[in-house]
């Protein structure tokens, strides 16, 4: 296992590479421009200026390279340099730059997460926790009353566009029942329990529009890998050995179908990181998503092809994850 | 062979019928009737053999039999138990004397378990036993399956067919059941290794005075194991009679064209072995025909047969048989 | 709903502040927390570097230029005592430089003073060829810029400025600390990520946290030049989400006090308001969605010679297709369906401010579908058996672009059916407003190359005068291959008594004066049909009930006057 890892790791570089000098040539092919959406006042040669002063004078190749420099060296130096809190060579080495706010793009990135992670992440998790035992028991009652429920909301849930759910919330709770506020405040500090409810009450809309979408997924995935567990042959000689219903469903069918699903679950994590971007523009939460979006409509092509790497990078991070959980949950797979 | 007196198992009228639902609203349409009004007993230490082609209803006896199904009519009695109809701690206490040894040893091992806990697991949920004492009940079984006892911290998946067939017999020893039901145990099996089950069954039976319900379809293994043989046929048993008295002189027009496919290890009958080639289909069990099952493919077959379902009917030192032309 | 714990810490405050200063209606900072929502970001607090209006407004409230203009459009102090002008001898009798004088004891919010050479410094700042300084056309033709002593400034141009008011006056230029941006200039600007996203002003407030594309929170600056101001303590600059559901916030769930730039369908706007939480603004500045003619062939078989002046347009030139096209709008009900409150009917491409505004073309707001139809009968242009008007061959076929945006495709198919009304076909285009207003030399879709017959979109100026705005139809301002399409002479009119009226406004200083050359300018662009003006736009922003001293400003930044918002 150790060494399939390591394996697969050093094979992850060149494809890696491949992948930020795509992302780079598809950015720099689209038509964009970072200048495009400064006001007409600023007239035409004032921004031939900007453009130049942004580096976009120079041609792709060497930008590319610049920017692999940037990212790939000057960066992990710095944060190295952070980490130990020492300084490596004269410490003044140029970062990939933002070009709508002029800061260091993994700066951006660092402020980002917290809520991201909280409210995308808890979202995930969240949507795990309402997923499985629906998907149990939907599969475990397969065609009953509950089992056409779960089907119809997970169906809800995969039909219906996150920003209806969430504008519907919004309009319910937010401006007529006036429970939950329509803004995340980002800035908001968890100090004690009052700022604790606030934090819970500002969370909970995208939270759960977020988690219902996860959810509907998620359940399906559940059911189906139950269902096939439970028409399996170990299953009866469970039942046979006279074994408790609870510790066959819990332990013998829950077990297994949960391979796939923490397969699928491990894939989506990446997703968590990339932000909502949908659901972070409705309730203004500010997350990567919401970062990346402005990147797209700012042709802040650092920022883009930053964010969209360090995407790449953790899809394919967590697909080699997911490989080693299969590994290590399932006993008939071994890698080597 | 102990003595055959008591009947350990007693099954009256059993039927076993599956629904089947159509449409939008999944209406239901009709059933299986994958076992349809059987009865026989098992006597105490016999290996009762149940045969018949694949779909004809042996292996859902068998699983009714145990209970693994909630059955759809009639009595099954287990060593003075009625089980026919309990249900939850009630019959989870009476699983401890039944067992079943399944056909396809790779698929009935829950592949995330080691042999160990696959073998000790019944322990935990039946018995008392402290982790030593199951530890060394582990070790006892694996010795009597012929499993060294190193591969009790070992997956399933990593063992032969033969070996993990050894496994299913170890686990459903671990009880001391008196009552098993082998479905199938040997199909999935290579012939090499076939062999080698059967003897340890055997011996096993010896040496724990086992109870047998044999289901299987390979005919010679029937005869070499069995001390009476039931032969099913659409969910209905057509004969039962002690082994040498079915093999040597069936009654049944089905059950003489089983044993004509069976090829005579004495050289001489074999060639003049007639065999007889039976036509058409069988029907589907969720709309078997009118009056005897058999009628449609049956070489023999009367007019009666077509109208009136034939009788289970004892023609003498308990061999049973139920077709009209024997009346 | 309010954030709960920030109304506690905010009251508490205002109570200590009262106990402090005993009379609670002076106090700074005595209406705790006013949040204010920006449905784009702000991305950074140096306008020099970023010209979004989000930016400059953001920036409005820490760093402040020497001169402002109210929301009439006047212009008044900030850091100086008087506007320099020739009468009172700041602005030199050859128009070619500018002087002046910082007021007394002014403190940057750090308590450092605030000296002529933080003016000086900026100039140079913004000035600096590898800076890409977003405001240099500000800066255009300053020559020299020094300090005459600590508190007085001489701005030199190379050429007579009849309006030297473009440094420093309004919010796009403010003043700069020499001392935190030394270091800072060319290059280095996009360096200085703290001084940028924390610059040390004068203004009211000072940024205490700075999220990129997110949320600033500022608190009152201590040393701010009246003791009294800021009312609000502290101060939340969100940022982020849509246009609708910033309104929201401040018209239906009263979450913020103040929402920038609601371009919404004015009726949902109007309900919004309705449910009287908070007051729907509007301001007017120059802003007018207008239409241009290209007077030069855009066909593709032209090559590299396309919507160049090589070619004249195939019907365009004439002025009589042109009239027709104006007379067929509707324009009351373009304002209606596209902007409510926020839109005016404009017969004029320069509206305001109003000594601007031309008496000479009223009658536009009435739609003249059978006027433009005899017009084009005159002048030949003959129906043909498909209901497009042709002559000597030429269809009276258009392609009409403008930029993706819900109001825009409102106005195109509306247009489109007037026209086809008169006989004028009409092909309908939309473009990306970053690529149609980008300037990216590879594409053929942007709004200085105009591949089109005629173009729609918006445009004004900054601050209050309009020379250079009404510069841009000049002949020299086409743009064209040869310029690398730079230029803002987008219908490529060139009219030699135009040129002379532009050269005269350059070298005149009086005010009346220059309001009838602009006129002349403008009438000439009306009365030609060479820019058909459609809806005079102005700034909608929702502010709450609560508030009090908004006063929406269309010349400046919208928060130009935070310093004087209260609590009622």
């Amino acid at each position: 296992m150790f060494h399939y890892t390591i394996r697969r790791l050093i094979f992850t570089i060149p494809t890696l590479l491949f992948i930020s000098f795509v992302i780079f040539f598809i950015l720099d092919t689209a038509p964009n421009d970072p200048t495009g959406n400064l006001p007409l006042t600023i007239p035409p040669e004032v921004r031939v200026k900007i453009r130049a002063s942004l580096g976009l004078d120079q041609p792709m190749f060497i930008r590319y390279l610049l920017w692999c420099q940037q990212f790939f060296i000057n960066e992990p130096l710095n944060m190295i340099e952070q980490w130990f809190d020492i300084t490596i060579g004269d410490g003044t080495r140029l970062r990939v730059t933002s070009w709508s706010t002029r800061s260091p793009v993994v700066d951006l990135v660092v402020e980002r997460l917290p809520q991201t992670l909280w409210v995308v992440g808890m979202s995930y998790v969240v949507g795990i926790l309402i997923a499985i035992p629906i998907g149990v028991i939907s599969a475990y009652k397969q065609y009953s009353w509950f089992d056409q429920l779960g089907t119809f909301f997970s169906m809800l849930g995969f039909s219906v566009p996150t920003f209806f759910t969430g504008l519907l919330m919004i309009v319910i709770f937010s401006v007529h029942l006036r429970w939950f506020p329509s803004i995340y405040d980002t800035t908001h500090k968890v100090t004690d329990w009052s700022s604790f409810v606030f934090q819970v009450k500002q969370m909970i809309m995208p939270v759960m529009v977020l988690a219902f979408f996860n959810a509907a997924q998620l359940s399906r995935f559940m059911r189906a890998s139950m269902l096939d567990n439970l028409q399996q042959d170990y299953v009866r000689t469970a039942r046979a050995k006279g074994l408790k219903e609870r510790v066959v469903v819990l332990t013998h069918v829950l077990r297994n179908s949960l391979i796939p699903v923490v397969t699928v679950i491990a894939l989506g994590v990446p997703q968590v990181f990339g932000g909502a971007i949908i659901t972070e523009q409705i309730f203004k939460v500010n997350g990567l998503g919401q970062l990346l979006i402005i990147g797209i409509q700012g042709a802040d092509i650092p920022l883009v092809q930053t964010l969209t790497f360090i995407f790449a990078v953790l899809i394919v991070l967590f697909n080699l994850i997911a490989d080693i959980i299969y590994g290590l949950l399932d006993p008939r797979i071994r890698y080597d | 062979m102990l003595d055959t007196a008591a009947p350990l198992v007693k099954v009256k009228n059993l039927k076993m019928h599956f629904p089947i639902y159509r449409g939008i609203l999944s209406r239901r349409a009709g059933e299986v009737k994958a076992v349809d009004g059987i009865s026989f007993e098992i006597m105490q230490g016999e290996t009762l053999g149940l045969v018949g082609e694949s779909g004809c209803g042996k292996t859902t006896v068998g699983r009714a039999l145990l209970r693994l199904y909630d059955i759809t009519e009639g009595t099954i009695e287990v060593n003075g138990h009625d089980i026919s109809t309990i249900e939850g701690e009630e019959l989870r206490a009476l699983r401890p004397e039944m067992q079943m040894i399944f056909q396809d040893p790779q698929a009935s091992l829950n592949p995330r378990m080691t042999v160990g806990s696959i073998i000790s697991e019944p322990l935990d949920e039946h018995t008392k036993l402290s982790k030593v004492e199951k530890r060394a009940k582990v070790g006892e079984l694996m010795d009597a399956v012929g499993l060294a006892r190193h591969f009790a911290d070992r997956y399933p998946h990593e063992f032969s067919g033969g070996q993990r067939q050894r496994i299913g017999i170890a686990r459903a020893l671990a009880l001391n059941p008196k009552f098993i039901v082998c479905d199938e145990p040997i199909a999935a099996l290579d012939v090499s290794i076939q062999a080698q089950v059967v003897n340890l069954l055997e011996d096993l039976q010896e040496q724990f005075g086992l109870t047998y319900l044999f289901i299987s379809h390979d005919l010679s293994m029937i005869r070499h194991l069995a001390t009476r043989v039931a032969v099913m046929y659409l969910g209905k048993i057509v004969e039962i009679a002690p082994r040498d008295a079915l093999y040597e002189a069936p009654l049944h027009p089905y059950t003489e064209a089983l044993l004509s496919a069976v090829p005579h290890p004495d050289p001489s009958q074999e060639s003049t072995r007639e065999r007889i080639i039976l036509k058409g289909d069988v029907p589907s069990p969720s709309n078997p025909p009118q009056g005897c099952n058999f009628c449609t493919r049956c070489p023999k077959v009367i007019d009666i047969c077509r109208s009136v379902e034939p009788e289970l009917q004892n023609y003498g030192d308990g061999h049973f048989a139920a077709c009209h032309l024997l009346e | 709903m309010k954030i709960p714990n920030l109304i506690l810490a905010a009251a508490g405050a205002s109570l200590l502040a009262t106990t402090a200063f005993g009379a609670a209606h002076e106090a700074r900072g005595r209406d705790g927390n006013v949040n204010i929502i920006y449905w784009q970001a702000a991305s950074i607090m140096n306008p020099y570097l970023s010209g979004g209006t989000k930016d400059v407004d953001a920036s409005s409230m820490v760093i402040e230029p020497l001169a402002h203009y109210d929301e009439n459009g006047n212009m008044v102090t900030t850091l100086v005592d008087e506007i320099p002008t020739v009468a009172n001898g700041g602005v030199s009798a050859d128009l070619t430089s500018i002087t002046w004088k910082l007021s007394e004891g002014l403190l940057w919010s750090d308590g450092t003073p605030v000296t002529a050479n933080d003016v000086v410094f900026t100039a140079n700042y913004c000035m600096d060829p590898s800076g890409g300084c977003q405001q240099l056309a500000k800066f255009s033709d300053v020559t020299n810029v020094e300090a005459l002593d600590d508190r007085t400034v001489k701005i030199t141009f190379g050429s007579a400025k009849p309006f030297p008011y473009g440094p420093f006056v309004g919010s796009t230029t403010p003043v700069l600390q020499a001392a935190q941006f030394a270091g800072c200039s060319g290059a280095a600007a996009p360096t200085c990520t703290a001084a940028n996203f924390k610059p040390i002003g004068t203004g009211p407030f000072v940024v205490s946290e700075f999220r990129a594309n997110d949320t600033i929170t500022l608190t009152a600056n201590p040393n701010y030049r009246d003791a009294t101001k800021p009312a609000f303590a502290t101060l939340t600059f969100k940022g982020g989400g849509d246009a609708a559901s910033a309104a929201r916030a401040v018209l239906e769930t009263g979450e913020f006090d103040y929402a920038w730039n609601l371009q919404i369908a004015p009726e949902i706007l109007a309900q919004m308001e309705a449910k009287g939480m908070g007051t729907v603004l509007s301001g007017f500045g120059p802003l007018v969605e207008r239409l241009m003619i290209n007077l030069t062939d855009p066909s593709a078989s032209l090559g590299d010679t396309r919507s160049t002046v090589a070619n004249p347009h195939p019907f365009m030139t004439d002025i009589a297709v042109r009239q027709a096209l104006s007379m067929a709008i509707d324009r009351p009900l373009l304002v209606e369906v596209g902007y409510g409150k926020a839109g005016k009917v404009t017969c004029n491409v320069l509206p305001s401010p109003a000594i601007y505004d031309s008496p000479n073309n009223a009658g536009c707001e009435i739609q003249d579908i059978a006027g433009a139809n005899a017009m084009l009968d005159a002048a030949g242009w003959a129906m043909g058996s498909d209901g497009v008007r042709a002559k000597d061959g030429v269809r009276l076929s258009i392609l009409y672009q403008t930029s993706t945006n819900a109001v825009r495709q409102d106005f195109q198919a509306l247009i489109k059916q007037w026209w086809g009304e008169i006989g004028i076909e009409t092909e309908l285009k939309n473009i990306d407003a970053a690529v149609f207003f980008g300037g990216d030399q590879s594409s053929p879709d942007t709004f200085q190359k105009i591949f089109a017959d005629l173009e729609m979109y918006a445009n004004n100026f900054d601050g209050t005068d309009p020379e250079a705005y009404m510069g841009s139809w000049k002949c020299s301002e086409i743009p064209s291959p040869e310029n690398a399409w730079l230029g803002s002479n987008m219908p490529r009119h060139c009219n030699a008594d135009y040129d002379a009226l532009v050269a005269e406004m350059a070298g005149t200083a009086d005010i009346s004066k220059r309001a009838e050359l602009a006129i002349a300018m403008n009438d000439i662009l009306m009365q030609n049909y060479i820019i058909i003006p459609l809806v005079h736009r102005g700034n909608v922003s929702a502010s709450a009930n609560t508030l009090a001293g908004v006063k929406l400003n269309a010349w400046d930044s919208e928060l130009w006057n935070i310093a004087d918002w209260s609590r009622k």
